[in-house]
């Protein structure tokens, strides 16, 4: 806490350009062109109120059976050995690949709690490779929100303790901005490969792969939504159940309380009192994080199509005015 | 029982582990001890013939080897001795399961070490081994290998604890007399030779005095009283005398003894021999004929010089009939009795009302033979039976003088005179005669040569039937004929008879087929005053019958009028049973005249429960939430279709595969997009699910499997594949021959399969043509145009397929107004979210649930915002894929879309 106080929180991420490839490399041998997640570590240091990040590698693809793989050893070893050639060595965060920015989901908010708890600056790098073979290059960086963190470390999912942190969808994550650094020896050599580089106008940005990519969307979407509903239900009974506890609460109370008076007048003790948690165990109401997690992954997507259709639009648009003009011709 | 005889009784184990010479002197004197024994144990097996548990069963071999080897082995036959080592190895290994449940037995462990010893003795002894052929010293060494080996392999442990422990087996060796028959038979014998207490060993006896009673009691379910006191007597002398044996006395040796026992073993044996004849012979468990026999003055009938009248008749039948039911009487006899007597009153003329009271009588013992209502009656009892119930009728039929009926009372018979009367129902006797039938068909095999003899009675039934159902026309009531023609009809509905097949030419109708007795028969009862049961009985047959004869329109409409559909839960069991053979029939005939949707669902109740079996009364299936009783079952066992009335199952599921594919494929294809995916029929999707489910698909086997693949092929609109699928030669012999021409079922199948194909095709594939040609489709699919033609309008008409057809040119003009995925996709997100949507208003109705009325206002607002809202997202998303500026044409065809969308909202919310 005293740390994060001395210094200003980290405002923006400095990606090296080696850091981008190397990930992308990754994921395009590794991911099975994107639908297989892959995972990372990122080394990097803080300089002001920036991080760079300089350097990564991969966690390497290991499947069930190999239990007695440690992967701590192989980190150690493998920051160990980074530092023998005086790279970065410092732990900064991790990176994970993404499909169609399905990401927000337990397994990922506790391993980045995890790493925000053990290193207060790192982040997560999200990485979706769909987009980039469309085009664009998408690499974003999220961190957990300070209020998420402490929300997360009371590890107390109920309804009550995310109103008293005022837990919403939209305030677990922050994204901080990247920006791609490259260094001065790579960026005149890129000018000199554009140079050579002849056949570099076949541009196909007016390509709509609409279609498809909404569909998945919408698809996972429906997914989405499918799992809030039923965990609405979920919490619905529960609220029901609660209810007609506490009627039955109330019912065995008044009755308590009329027989001690009748009690009281004939003269005898009233009955003992009994334990009313005893009586009627309080009932678990069920965790609302993944109903969180469901309705930020809902968001995201939102925020995924609207963007997507709005460059469509401005694509049609420019087709339709590309086509008048060749008309008009 | 003193230490003395522990000493006295040379143990075999003490014999092998001693001095040679010692043997030679010892032996003599085990041997006979043992193979008496032994013999005795196994007459005792012969005469007893009792269950015995498996346990029992297989340590008796297995001491039976033993006991073999031992004698061999004093004769030092090896060759022997390792043959019947290794018959032990396989008693041993038979014996496996109850090994593990009771431990290894001792005296098997025993055997092994004696032989291990002896092995080793004889190996020792090298001027033996020398001396012997070689024959003999191979069969030695290989014994003493296997031996080894099967120790070391298997039961080393035991035999070290044995070794470690022999005396234990000491103290059994005393025992070692009765144990033999005490492992054959109980299990607490066991522990009497475990644990060999010394004080405890007076119990014995009494255990088994106990021992044959319960036996016998196994042995004969009605326990003979007189039997069991007296073989308890003889047993307990056996007892006592074995008894003594174990002590070994000299007296014991003694051949006397020996014989004695041996001798009263005899005489108990036969009788028991004679009473298994004679249970034998009676082919039931039955009272036997016990000690005061009521009948016994049977060869003497009458007095020599008694005057044989009508009433001394007449009274020896009461005499004999009043014996009937009781316990004790024996029925064989009492049929043999009256039948004596009817040949006495036949030679001394006495007329024919005594005959025929006589004939009735006799029928009736028959009858009455089997005390048990499950039993089936026996074959040569039955041919009486059916012989004796001829005669009657023919006596009957010529002579109509003689009145027969159950309202003639005892004192109103007129047995002599002209108009004769005689008490009796004939008819009784024939729907009795027709349920035994039944019953000798259930009871017996339905693929052994034994069903088509029984079968080839069914004639003579029908012959009999018919003969009553003319005698009854004359002479009976209404009610009788009416029960007289359902029998007929019931005998007469299943049989498919090819002269009356509708062929739809214009020949000239036959006379006498089945169809116009059918129709004769249950048109009278239709008209004439008849108990419901008979009349449902009639009409389910009558259908049965029409749909058999392929005639499908007589069939529906009398199934239609009927309106059994509505009650037949009210009715009977076994009528419900027909009304289902029926209902099957029926869909069967709407298959082969190629009334597909008529065909699933007629089928669809009776398939969708995979209990086709139990539903037709065909066989019983296990059932899975409670066992039934034995009663239960036993009355199920009885509501049992004989074999030849059977409708093949395979034939009823793989018609109602077909069809329901002919229905479901191109469903599916045309509500592809469907937020709710609703099914025609469930068993179909679950075999395609099941298939679904395997790793690897090998070309298809079983009928299910062809459907299975005819089904994917035809989804691809590949109607040749499915059509090979469906009709070949594995098919053929399957399912298809069994159909009445089978080629015509094949052809329409054929047809239908192209058709449905075509629909299906143009479902999934219409989204990308734009055009169409029909010349092109009708070759594809090799139907004719105007099929073609037929089937697309159809299609247009129903708005299933979004187009029309341009007459000039022959072509379909697709018009793209079928939703794109992507809106299909955002209409099932929007049904969702609205889901959501109340969802979560609901909760907040939980939390705010103190102020209802204000919730309630709260909602009535809110509702229609949000579903208008919703509405013109979805609009939204329709318009918005046109890509441009939205012509007129488009517009409407939006707005036409928007419409049907809407009226499947409305259908869909109909069906919620």
């Amino acid at each position: 806490m005293a740390t994060r106080k001395q210094r200003a929180p980290v405002q923006y991420v400095q990606l090296d350009g080696l850091v981008v490839l190397k990930l992308i490399k990754h994921c395009q041998e590794e991911g099975a062109g994107g639908t297989d997640l892959v995972q990372g570590v990122l080394l990097g240091l803080v300089v002001d109120n920036r991080l760079e990040i300089t350097n990564c590698f991969p966690f390497p693809r290991h499947s069930e059976d190999q239990e007695d793989f440690n992967e701590v050893q192989y980190q150690m070893e493998m920051m160990r050995n980074l530092r023998h050639v005086n790279i970065d060595h410092l732990h900064v965060g991790w990176y994970q690949s993404t499909y169609f920015g399905t990401f927000i989901n337990r397994p990922l908010i506790d391993s980045q709690y995890n790493y925000q708890d053990s290193i207060e600056e790192s982040v997560v790098l999200i990485y979706d490779p769909l987009k980039t073979t469309q085009g664009f290059l998408s690499v974003k960086a999220y961190r957990l929100t300070p209020a998420m963190m402490k929300f997360h470390s009371e590890n107390d999912f109920t309804t009550e303790n995310i109103t008293k942190h005022g837990m919403t969808f939209d305030k677990m994550f922050e994204e901080i901005p990247v920006v791609t650094k490259n260094s001065h020896l790579v960026n005149s050599l890129l000018c000199n490969l554009e140079e050579k580089d002849k056949e570099a106008d076949k541009f196909n940005f007016l390509d709509l792969a609409t279609s498809s990519m909404l569909q998945k969307n919408l698809r996972q979407l429906m997914e989405c939504v499918d799992a809030t509903t039923m965990d609405i239900n979920k919490y619905l009974n529960c609220q029901r159940q609660i209810m007609r506890q506490q009627q039955a609460k109330q019912q065995y109370l008044q009755k308590r309380q009329q027989d001690n008076a009748m009690r009281a007048q004939r003269g005898e003790p009233p009955l003992p009192e009994e334990d009313l948690n005893k009586l009627f165990k309080p009932l678990q109401s069920p965790p609302r994080l993944d109903c969180l997690l469901y309705s930020g992954q809902i968001d995201n997507y939102c925020q995924q199509i609207s963007s997507f259709s709005t460059q469509s639009l401005g694509k049609l648009f420019m087709a339709e005015s590309l086509q008048n003009d060749g008309q008009s011709n | 029982m003193s230490r003395f005889f522990k000493a006295g009784s040379d143990s075999e184990s003490e014999t092998e582990s001693s001095e040679d010479d010692e043997i030679i002197q010892q032996r003599p004197s085990a041997a006979p001890v043992q193979s008496r024994t032994f013999q005795f144990s196994d007459d005792e097996d012969d005469s007893r013939r009792i269950v015995r548990s498996a346990k029992d069963k297989r340590f008796d071999e297995m001491t039976n080897i033993i006991q073999q080897m031992k004698n061999h082995k004093q004769i030092k036959d090896m060759a022997n001795v390792l043959n019947d080592f290794e018959a032990l190895i396989k008693a041993a290994d038979k014996a496996k399961k109850v090994i593990q449940e009771e431990g290894v037995p001792r005296f098997f462990i025993r055997c092994l070490f004696d032989l291990e010893e002896y092995a080793n003795e004889c190996w020792e002894d090298k001027e033996w081994r020398k001396s012997i052929s070689k024959n003999n010293s191979k069969s030695f060494t290989s014994l003493r290998q296997k031996l080894k080996k099967y120790i070391r392999e298997k039961y080393e442990k035991e035999v070290n604890d044995y070794k470690e422990n022999p005396d234990q087996g000491d103290d059994d060796k005393r025992d070692e007399t009765p144990a033999p028959q005490d492992e054959e038979s109980e299990d607490e014998v066991d522990t009497s030779v475990k644990a060999p207490v010394k004080p405890k060993l007076p119990a014995p006896p009494v255990i088994k005095k106990q021992l044959p009673k319960s036996m016998d009691d196994d042995d004969d379910d009605d326990d003979d009283i007189d039997w069991d006191s007296s073989d308890d007597s003889v047993e307990s002398d056996i007892d006592d005398e074995q008894f003594d044996t174990g002590k070994l006395t000299a007296e014991y040796f003694l051949k006397k003894s020996d014989s004695g026992t041996s001798k009263k073993e005899k005489k108990r044996k036969e009788p028991k021999q004679m009473k298994l004849e004679e249970t034998d012979e009676e082919g039931d468990w039955e009272e036997v004929k016990g000690g005061a026999p009521l009948i016994m003055e049977r060869p003497k009938m009458f007095g020599k010089d008694q005057e044989i009248n009508v009433d001394a008749v007449l009274k020896k039948l009461y005499e004999i009939t009043s014996a009937r039911g009781k316990k004790g009487t024996d029925r064989n006899e009492q049929i043999e009795l009256l039948k004596e007597l009817r040949e006495i009153a036949e030679t001394n003329n006495l007329g024919l009302g005594i005959d025929v009271k006589l004939y009735f009588n006799i029928i009736g013992a028959i009858f009455d033979y089997n005390p048990n209502t499950l039993t089936s009656m026996r074959n040569d009892v039955w041919e009486s039976c059916l012989s004796y119930l001829q005669t009657l009728l023919n006596i009957l039929i010529d002579h109509p003088e003689v009145n027969v009926g159950e309202h003639i009372k005892e004192d109103d018979e007129n047995l002599t005179e002209a108009p004769l009367y005689v008490r009796g129902c004939f008819l009784t006797l024939v729907e009795k005669m027709d349920e035994e039938f039944t019953k000798m068909l259930q009871s017996c095999d339905a693929h052994s040569t034994e069903y088509v003899e029984r079968l080839q009675d069914e004639r003579q039934v029908c012959d009999i039937l018919e003969k009553t159902l003319r005698y009854l026309e004359i002479k009976g009531t209404t009610l009788e004929i009416s029960r007289i023609y359902l029998k007929r009809i019931e005998h007469l509905y299943y049989k498919f008879d090819t002269s009356c097949v509708y062929t739809g030419d214009n020949e000239p109708k036959k006379e006498g087929t089945s169809e116009q007795t059918m129709d004769k028969l249950c048109k009278f009862l239709y008209t004439s005053e008849t108990p419901d049961r008979l009349r449902t009985r009639a009409i389910l047959c009558h259908i049965y019958h029409h749909a058999l004869h392929n005639r499908w329109f007589q069939a529906r409409d009398l199934m239609l009028m009927s309106h059994l559909q509505d009650n037949i839960g009210h009715s009977d069991i076994p009528t419900q049973l027909l009304y289902n053979r029926t209902l099957v029939q029926l869909g069967l005939c709407a298959f082969r005249q190629g009334n597909i949707r008529d065909a699933h669902n007629a089928l669809v109740d009776i398939q969708s429960s995979n209990r086709a079996k139990e539903l037709l009364a065909q066989g019983l299936l296990p059932n899975r939430q409670n066992e039934r009783t034995p009663e239960q079952e036993k009355i199920e066992k009885r509501r049992l279709f004989p074999y030849h009335m059977h409708i093949n199952l395979e034939l009823l599921e793989c018609v109602y595969l077909v069809s329901a594919m002919l229905l479901e494929i191109p469903f599916m294809a045309a509500h592809e997009m469907d937020v709710r995916r609703r099914m025609i029929s469930k068993n179909f999707h679950h075999v395609m699910k099941m298939s679904e489910r395997q790793t690897l698909i090998g070309p298809p086997e079983s009928m299910r499997e062809h459907v299975v693949a005819a089904s994917k092929s035809m989804k691809t609109g590949d109607w040749k594949a499915c059509k090979n699928f469906i009709i070949n030669d594995k098919m053929n012999a399957k399912v298809w021959d069994l159909f009445f021409q089978p080629d015509k079922v094949r052809d329409m199948i054929t047809v239908k399969i192209q058709e449905e194909s075509l629909r299906t095709y143009l479902f999934t594939y219409s989204n990308v043509y734009d055009t169409l040609s029909l010349h092109t489709l009708a070759e594809m699919f090799e139907l004719d145009m105007s099929v073609v033609h037929r089937i697309i309008s159809k299609m247009i008409i129903n708005e299933e397929l979004m187009a029309s057809l341009a007459e000039p040119t022959q072509t379909v003009i697709m018009h793209r107004t079928e939703p794109s995925r992507l809106q299909s996709l955002a209409l099932q997100l929007s049904d969702k979210f609205l889901t959501l949507v109340e969802n979560n208003e609901r909760i907040l109705e939980v939390k705010q649930g103190i102020y209802p009325f204000q919730n309630k206002r709260d909602r009535n607002d809110r509702q229609p915002g949000t579903s208008a809202a919703f509405q013109h997202h979805t609009q939204g998303v329709v318009e918005g894929e046109g890509y441009g500026p939205p012509t007129s044409k488009s517009v409407t065809n939006n707005q036409h879309w928007n419409r049907r969308n809407n009226k499947n909202y409305s259908r869909e919310s109909r069906n919620y």
